[in-house]
């Protein structure tokens, strides 16, 4: 089955812009590193924009000013931050277990970043399509789980340890869910090419009033949508399940003892990771780019970053659970929710196909 | 140790309408009694350092005594003296001191921790600064000081200017030795001194099973400035007054009426109708800033580091500490009270000054509904804390524990009402107690204060705005020197915004205090904190540190 | 879920309304009460070396020499150590040392804190205001004098 808007991804598009031959495998592999090259900077952009948008965003719910200084809007803060942040002296404690150590924050930013390589980003803008691309996101975007557990464990800190552990547990009681609650996304589109399941939800659900209303799923099922929502605060670790940093318990989880630009990276990859999560919720629900008047791309950034102010929103006004409420909300209520979600979907899929 | 001791079924020894019957209590105690003594306030009863507990139990059983409200050591030329301050929860105007006199040359003296849990602390600092040693007691460490200090400062032969070695070994690094055991499934943690969630310095050792906490126990004396010992040099008149704002400073201008009930009530000085009423008022405006502030940070506990409520808090904060700015003259270290009296009066043009506090104070309901919108109605929160950080009435009074946290336990004790002072009996306003025992419950009883203190404060304002002009007298006529007789000794206490701030002054005929002892509400409060969180998670910990809303400058002094 | 409902409602409208309660310092200068106590302003012109004011100082923050016949020679203050308790302005019988409204102070060390004489004459009021205006002394505990006016120049 081909999906009707399948396009072309944006290595074939470079190949063919700059003359490449694309049964070469070594310009097949340069167009594909160029194109990867111009998503991850992108995503790279979007993050850094964070540093400034996130306080600008807290700000306005506690009714502060926040940085107005460097630059208009002191946009120009992010350069500083960044100079500030790289010129720092990278302290590496005693007895940390390296290379675990320097790798953690490696893994956490790049895992993140790989998802990014098959999310259909409008335009064609979309590395590859493979066809087992939901899986292939879901598979690396729970490597950061590894990251976790590296980063606590190699840290040679008990805060960071305790970090590192709820990380996993809660890791593991939220991806079943999160997978589980896709996985009727994938019952209804037919599919786990991502590019399809994005075809699949242009088409119109109903009209209000003159007004074409697409079925994204998250029209079609809101529930999965909100059960989605939900697991993925828990799977980036934004309140109410943001336990695994929880500064005011474990004062900063598994990132305790980095600094510098080791910091930078962990930080920069838990961003991409509200990214990524972000992308995911947008292409699995949201209809990915698709949206009237502006181009594909430009819908896909603001669905990207409205889910981000979600996460900030929630962090404004939503306590944090306890790490044995966590557990037994994730095991006990979101596991067999998004079962039912997932059998219920399967039935009226079925009675209606 | 048993903490629910069996009370006897008429705990009324003593009690006669019009106070308490000394010489009842006195035929109580029987041969145990050796002398008495005058206080200003109360009685001492003079016992053998051999028969403290069974002094204090009978007292504790019999007569009804359940608030062991401080331990007050000190030294005189010929011995050493511990005087436990008791009182009755029912009735805190029921007081009686057990004065503990032990020799110079073997300061030993039974502990009362096995009658008093809440001794325990007062004794380990009373043997930390004075240097009485109890016998019996669980664990006799120095308490405030490093464990290597030399001497006990408020001893009279300390030397001031010995210099003291504190080695690096009270550095080592604490990872070194806490590696787990063989044996044993637990991980030992610092948490503090240095730490996003003690409000301070504080430094909680403790034990973890998992994420559950096997045993906590609570570090102080970070914090400590000798406040007691500053007060001791300083003259009654005018230098003790700055320094109680920097007690608890969070709800800085009640502290201030702690000294001066005292030294008022020690050297019989009037204060003036209309000035009780502007200390009344500022007081409970204080009390609101330290309230708020406390909902902002227990908010910072449980919902973490961006939640928009604490910076409401503080908003809220602001506009009182504005007001109390206006009258002041600070925002937090007001000096305001003097003995007599206070200051200044409301600052001009007094319309001005009204319309900005009746402002404030017509706000409040929308920003408290906000507050509960935001707080209290939140399912999280409920399930974060209800349940969570119990301190059952029982173990509550075995602690000392008083204020907010008290009355989250369902103890009815406020000093406002039961040993009135101020302009407080003649207003309208009601005293907040919760049933719930646990960090849910403290959360509300601070939120309706909030609502009690705004009640107190709109009924002030209408006095001071018919007062008649004339008789707007700031301050009685106070000698420039005060000198009380010699070895008066009084022991009094009001309810700050964190429960029952007392103070001993013990004079010496000349202008300077001889023992300024200063019974601090969050020390006996935290003291609680293992009872309630051993058994907890983590989280929950903190959520329970947060809700005691302990202020370490008063903790430590 | 009602509850988390509106609590993310009532910060919502806060994003919203657009309504912000932090000033800009130090472009927005803030507004301090007319009582507020800050560095202090002394005239050795109006004092009267009485050394009240050193008497009274809670913690020793002022320091008096003065020379046999009891003239003054120097009149430092520690701003740094100082309380800002203005028992020293409360004292004072001819209002020679006053606490201006002014909190900004700065120094490299802690030494540069302790103010001598003249640097304690050049302490700049506060928006030029004089807050002994607005701060009426209850001089009756203190002395029966220094009514009239006050040159500080």
């Amino acid at each position: 089955m081909t999906g009707p808007l399948q396009a072309t991804t944006l290595p074939e598009t470079l190949s063919g812009l700059l003359g490449l031959n694309t049964n070469d495998p070594l310009q097949w592999f340069l167009a594909a590193l160029i194109a990867s090259a111009l998503v991850g900077t992108l995503m790279l952009t979007n993050t850094a924009l964070v540093i400034w948008a996130k306080r600008k965003i807290t700000a306005a719910f506690t009714d502060r000013i926040a940085i107005n200084r460097v630059g208009p809007f002191g946009l120009l803060i992010i350069v500083a931050d960044a100079v500030r942040l790289l010129s720092k002296e990278l302290i590496v404690p005693d007895e940390v277990d390296r290379p675990a150590y320097d790798l953690a924050p490696l893994v956490l930013a790049s895992s993140a970043l790989l998802g990014f390589a098959v999310i259909p980003m409008g335009n064609g803008i979309q590395i590859a399509d493979p066809e087992t691309g939901l899986a292939y996101v879901f598979a690396v975007a729970s490597l950061a789980s590894l990251g976790l557990v590296m980063a606590g464990y190699a840290s040679n800190n008990k805060y960071s340890f305790l970090g590192s552990l709820r990380a996993v547990a809660q890791n593991l009681a939220y991806e079943i869910p999160l997978v589980l609650t896709g996985v009727s996304v994938v019952i209804f589109a037919g599919t786990l090419r991502l590019s399809e399941i994005v075809a699949a939800q242009s088409e119109t659900l109903f009209t209000l009033g003159g007004l074409a209303i697409p079925s994204w799923y998250a029209f079609v099922n809101p529930f999965a949508f909100v059960l989605f929502m939900a697991a993925n605060l828990a799977e980036v670790g934004r309140n109410p399940f943001d336990i695994p940093e929880a500064p005011n318990e474990i004062v900063a989880g598994y990132m305790t003892e980095y600094s510098s630009v080791y910091f930078v990276l962990l930080y920069l990859g838990e961003f991409i990771h509200v990214f990524l999560g972000a992308a995911i919720v947008t292409t699995l629900f949201l209809g990915g780019p698709a949206g009237p008047v502006l181009p594909g791309i430009v819908w896909f950034l603001i669905k990207i970053w409205a889910v981000f102010l979600f996460t900030q929103w929630t962090r404004s006004a939503v306590p944090r659970v306890r790490i044995d409420q966590l557990i037994e909300i994730g095991w006990k209520g979101m596991l067999v929710l998004s079962i039912a979600n997932l059998v219920l979907t399967a039935v009226i899929v079925g009675v209606l196909v | 140790m048993s903490l629910e001791e069996p009370r006897d079924a008429k705990p009324e020894i003593g009690v006669t309408d019009d106070g308490l019957d000394y010489d009842a209590l006195a035929a109580l105690l029987g041969d145990t009694l050796l002398d008495r003594e005058d206080h200003v306030t109360t009685e001492g009863f003079v016992v053998r350092p051999d028969d403290v507990q069974d002094a204090l139990r009978t007292l504790k059983q019999e007569a009804g005594f359940d608030h062991c409200s401080c331990v007050t050591a000190q030294e005189y030329q010929d011995r050493y003296e511990s005087i436990y301050h008791l009182k009755k929860y029912d009735d805190p105007t029921h007081e009686l001191s057990v004065v503990v006199p032990t020799s110079r040359d073997d300061p030993v003296s039974q502990s009362a921790n096995d009658v008093y849990r809440t001794a325990d602390w007062h004794e380990r600092e009373a043997y930390d600064l004075v240097g009485i040693e109890y016998e019996d007691h669980p664990d006799m460490r120095r308490i405030l000081l490093p464990e290597t200090w030399q001497g006990h400062p408020l001893g009279r032969d300390y030397d001031q200017t010995q210099p003291q070695v504190v080695t690096l070994r009270e550095h080592a690094n604490p990872l070194q030795e806490d590696h787990m055991a063989d044996d044993t499934d637990t991980m030992f943690i610092n948490v503090g001194p240095h730490h996003p969630a003690t409000h301070g310095v504080l430094h909680l050792k403790t034990v973890l099973d998992g994420e559950q906490v096997a045993d906590v126990e609570p570090d102080i004396g970070y914090l400590h400035r000798c406040e007691e010992q500053l007060c001791q040099q300083c003259t009654y008149r005018h230098q003790i007054m700055p320094y109680p704002d920097r007690w608890d400073y969070t709800a800085n201008l009640i502290n201030e009426w702690s000294y001066a009930r005292a030294a008022e009530t020690l050297a019989d000085i009037d204060v003036p109708e209309y000035a009780q009423v502007l200390r009344t008022m500022s007081a409970e405006l204080s009390r609101m800033a330290g309230h708020f502030l406390a909902l902002g940070t227990f908010a910072l506990d449980v919902y973490g580091e961006f939640t928009a409520i604490f910076q409401y808090a503080f908003r809220d904060r602001e506009i009182a500490q504005d007001i109390l700015e206006d009258l002041t003259g600070q925002r937090m270290m007001h000096n305001y009270f003097r003995l007599g009296g206070v200051v200044w009066d409301l600052p001009n043009p007094r319309e001005e000054f009204f319309e900005k506090t009746r402002d404030f104070l017509d706000d409040l309901p929308a920003k408290l509904d906000e507050y509960h919108d935001m707080i209290t109605s939140n399912e999280i929160f409920q399930v974060r804390c209800v349940n969570t950080g119990v301190l059952e009435p029982d173990v509550a009074k075995e602690y000392g524990a008083t204020g907010p946290v008290a009355r989250g336990s369902g103890i009815d004790y406020d000093l406002r009402r039961d040993d009135p002072y101020g302009y407080y009996p003649e207003l309208d306003w009601d005293v907040v107690t919760e049933d719930g025992c646990d960090n849910y419950a403290r959360v509300l009883v601070r939120m309706q204060e909030v609502e009690e203190s705004a009640k107190i404060v709109e009924q002030c304002l209408d006095l001071l705005e018919d007062w008649p002009e004339d008789e707007r007298t700031l301050q009685s006529n106070v000698p420039r020197t005060i000198k009380p007789e010699p070895d008066t000794e009084i022991y009094s206490a009001i309810e700050n915004a964190k429960g029952e701030l007392g103070i001993y002054i013990r004079s010496d005929g000349t202008d300077k205090p001889a023992r300024f002892k200063i019974r601090s509400p969050s020390f006996s409060n935290l003291q609680a904190l293992p009872e309630m969180s051993n058994g907890e998670y983590v989280a929950d910990l903190i959520a329970t540190l947060g809700s005691l809303d302990i202020i370490l400058g008063e903790v430590d002094r | 879920m009602i509850g988390i409902l509106k609590g993310m409602a009532t910060t919502m409208k806060h994003a919203l309304d657009g309504e912000t309660f932090t000033v800009e310092y130090p472009d927005t200068a803030p507004d301090v009460s007319p009582r507020f106590r800050g560095v202090h302003k002394f005239s050795q012109e109006r004092c009267i070396w009485c050394r009240q004011c050193e008497n009274v100082c809670p913690n020793d923050t002022i320091q008096i020499v003065t020379d046999e016949q009891r003239n003054g020679e120097q009149y430092n203050l520690h701003i740094g150590q100082c309380i800002y308790c203005r028992l020293c302005e409360e004292v004072c019988p001819v209002d020679a040392i006053l606490l201006t409204q002014n909190f900004e102070f700065t120094a490299d060390t802690k030494d540069e804190l302790a103010y001598n004489k003249e640097q304690l004459k050049n302490v700049p009021w506060y928006k030029d205001i004089d807050p002994l205006e607005s701060r009426e002394p209850d001089r009756g505990a203190w002395i029966g004098e220094g009514e009239g006016e006050i040159d500080y120049q």
